[in-house]
């Protein structure tokens, strides 16, 4: 906690900054760099509480959503011209089904798109990620204003709650391996995911319960016992992000 | 203080009312302990104080319960906060800042209390709660005792006149929980505070009780003195079961008094202490210089121990000492890093699917988390089919261990020790070597954990199994173990027989051997035997 403790928007700022960047950019290298930037920035900075971690399951995250986006955009669509790479076999539809295809050519062309695309998707998720593990949840819940109450439960409750997740799965699969039972595959996510359930939504109703029961969303005015100040280095990371969008 | 006047309350889908009809006044400065057996509804009556039953949860609640004139009906939670503070029973999942200091402020800036008053009365709190050392520490590094003295200190900020706290001690050590307790028992008499308390583990809060609700499950709930509620209670401490063995007419809640009682029998001069020394037969978990680290941070510091068939050894320790560690390093969740486990001549690393199960069964923590079926029905099948058993054996099992459990019942309605009760069977099923327990008692009422120590005693004895838990629960260990390894710091301090082990540690002695020292009885059956012998 006591690397440099930025303001709990500054990091939310700068990734809708990239965010927007990148949209208005649209070009993949640019959206490359970006990514690695903020994996670099994460790498570097964030310390060891539960949310920094979360960002590993960020990354193989977006990694599987690449994946499948670029198969089913290679294999299911409208078949761009090209150089053809190699030659799926059509699967027959039904002709009320006209203008859809499955398989077929499959060229460069469309492979090319299918991976730009996904990758602007993947982006703006581990740009997202990036921002909710480099930032305390407790803190965030510390500066938004108390008028936007529920809203604010909310939130903390989700990006304290989710990360969290990360560590009650690796708990519970270590109890399942100790069972012997398969914690590899698919089937394996069913019964991790059982306890797994159960147990989020358990911890999300003791922490609403334990804000309310502290009066918290009573007083529409809110005291600062130590003060999260705005400072030089938070414009300087928000400003870059800014920067970007200019350029863009 | 606070006032129940009428109270009834049912929760939609539930075919028994938690609450009948209940009148209860607690005056200031009053410390009422809730007790009952699991599931029967301590929770709900601590919530009620404060709303967050109903507001919070659901229920219909009829009468009406109000706090210093202040009516739960008309105010939400939110309303109370400067009124009630409430512990839950995991401060863990309750907290809502990263470090100490701005947990404890954050109920005060809800209030919006100004500045210098929540300066003040965070110094306060500090002090009182001997948290001072802390007080920039992130909340997730604090031990389990520490956790809970921040979430007492955080209700306490805003300095309310009635603090509610639902099982304080349960994943304490006794150390840790003799702190809190008499944290309490000082704002109590320092500050008048009015303390509502749950709590499964009586022999740990009795002595500070002035009174008691005791309440059925069936809606029925009875008031009194501890002394009153005691003498016909099913629940009740060691303390007690000691006084009606000994056919007292009057029992005693605290040490000293029961002592004062008992003088004439602590004189008995031949105590025949039969301990059979242990068949020390086959080696079934070797454990040689085992070394374990976190991240430079030693949990294990080169260890050594050999545990045999048919032993229930209990590891104890402080909270942190390295007992889990220890036994998930018996357990094989990661290889070990220096030494040499061996259960049976196996790595536990490398044992995998059946051979594994057939070896070992391990029942974590949270025994929910070996659990996913939809009902107990297919959890037991599911069992089956794994270990290759004829169809149903597994629910005989459990038919043992637990009578009477619907097939149907999912297993997230069932009660903290029914739900033991079923990932045990399951684990058990497959007829394993060696059986580990990581805390297995927290939220067990007396009657679950004897269900417990019955079965775990005749499976270690009857088959000639080993059985090594972890646990701070004294009682438990004086009557189920017959070996204890106490670990402090990452070293084993002491390695012996439950007799010697828990005797010579003052904190770590059971109550019935602190009433009858220096005579060496650990259970009231001990102190019968002696009674007897003398005839």
């Amino acid at each position: 906690m006591n690397k440099p403790s930025l303001h709990p928007f500054t990091w939310w700022l700068w990734a809708i900054g990239l965010a927007v960047a990148i949209v208005r950019f649209d070009s993949t290298w640019f959206t490359l760099s970006c990514v690695g930037v903020v994996m670099v920035v994460v790498f570097t900075l964030r310390d060891d509480a539960p949310w920094a971690k979360s960002f590993d399951w960020t990354l193989k995250l977006s990694a599987w959503i690449l994946a499948v986006r670029t198969i089913v955009g290679v294999a299911i669509g409208v078949p761009i011209p090209g150089t053809e790479l190699f030659r799926l076999p059509v699967l027959p539809l039904p002709s009320w089904m006209p203008g859809i295809r499955i398989g077929g050519v499959v060229t460069w062309e469309r492979l090319s798109s299918s991976l730009t695309e996904g990758l602007l998707i993947c982006s703006i998720i581990v740009i997202f990620g990036a921002a909710a593990s480099l930032t305390s949840p407790h803190r965030l819940l510390r500066v938004l204003p108390v008028y936007i109450y529920e809203f604010a439960v909310a939130v903390v409750i989700a990006t304290s709650v989710l990360p969290q997740l990360v560590s009650s799965v690796k708990r519970i699969r270590m109890a399942q391996r100790l069972r012997g039972q398969n914690t590899r595959g698919f089937t394996s996510w069913k019964r991790v995911a059982i306890p797994l359930l159960e147990e989020s939504l358990a911890r999300s109703l003791d922490l609403a319960a334990a804000m309310d029961s502290r009066g918290y969303g009573v007083s529409k005015k809110r005291s600062r016992y130590r003060p999260i100040s705005w400072r030089l280095k938070d414009s300087l990371v928000v400003i870059s992000a800014i920067g970007l969008v200019v350029i863009s | 203080m606070i006032k129940f006047s009428n109270v009834s309350l049912i929760y939609p889908n539930s075919t028994t009312t938690v609450l009948e009809d209940l009148n209860l006044t607690i005056a200031e400065g009053e410390m009422v302990l809730v007790i009952g057996p699991t599931g029967s509804g301590k929770s709900s009556l601590l919530r009620l104080i404060n709303g967050l039953v109903p507001h919070h949860t659901g229920g219909i609640l009829a009468g009406d319960v109000s706090v210093n004139g202040i009516s739960t009906q008309l105010t939400k939670p939110g309303g109370m906060a400067h009124l009630i503070g409430i512990v839950g029973q995991n401060p863990a999942n309750s907290f809502v800042a990263d470090t100490v200091e701005e947990e404890l402020a954050f109920g005060m800036e809800a209030l919006n209390l100004p500045n210098d008053v929540m300066r003040k009365r965070v110094e306060e709190i500090l002090d009182l709660l001997s948290l001072a050392a802390l007080r920039n520490r992130s909340i997730a590094t604090l031990s389990g005792g520490e956790q809970q003295r921040v979430a007492i200190g955080a209700a306490l900020v805003t300095h309310p006149k009635v603090l509610v706290l639902d099982e304080p001690t349960s994943a304490l050590d006794p150390i840790a929980a003799e702190e809190v307790l008499s944290i309490l028992h000082r704002l109590v008499h320092d500050l008048g505070l009015t303390v509502v308390i749950a709590e499964h583990k009586l022999e740990r809060v009795i002595q500070f009780a002035d009174r008691i609700v005791y309440i059925n499950g069936d809606g029925a709930a009875n008031v009194g003195t501890p002394e009153e509620i005691l003498m016909q209670s099913p629940i009740a401490p060691p303390i007690v079961h000691l006084a009606r063995a000994l056919g007292m007419k009057e029992i005693g809640v605290t040490v000293r008094e029961m002592r004062r009682m008992t003088s004439e029998i602590r004189e008995i001069q031949n105590s025949p202490v039969d301990t059979p020394a242990p068949k020390r037969s086959e080696a079934v978990i070797s454990i040689e210089k085992l070394t374990v680290s976190y991240e430079n941070k030693t949990a294990l510091n080169s260890v050594s121990s050999t545990i045999y068939a048919g032993e229930i050894v209990a590891v104890m320790g402080r909270n942190g000492a390295g007992k889990s560690s220890l036994l998930k390093a018996v357990a094989g969740v990661n290889p070990a890093q220096a030494g040499l486990v061996s259960l049976l001549g196996h790595n536990p690393f490398d044992l995998h699917g059946k051979n594994r199960r057939e070896t070992i069964g391990f029942i974590p923590q949270e025994p929910s988390d070996l659990l996913y079926g939809q009902s107990v029905k297919i959890e037991c099948e599911q069992a089956d089919r794994d270990n290759q058993l004829a169809e149903g054996t597994t629910h005989a099992v459990l038919q043992q261990l637990v009578p009477g459990l619907s097939l149907s019942t999912h297993p997230r309605d069932l009660s903290e020790g029914q739900r033991l009760g079923l990932a045990l069977s399951v684990v058990m099923s497959s007829n394993p070597s060696v059986l580990i327990l990581d805390e297995p008692t927290r939220g067990l009422d007396y009657q679950a954990k004897n269900e417990l120590t019955r079965m775990l005693i005749t499976f270690a004895s009857t088959f000639g199994k080993a059985v090594l838990l972890a646990t701070h629960d004294v009682e438990l260990v004086a009557e189920l173990a017959n070996r204890v390894i106490f670990i402090a710091d990452g070293d084993i301090v002491a390695d012996g027989s439950t007799l010697d082990v828990l005797l010579s540690s003052p904190a770590f002695a059971p109550q019935v051997a602190k009433v009858m020292s220096p005579q060496p009885w650990l259970r009231v059956k001990d102190v019968v035997a002696a009674i007897e012998g003398m005839r």
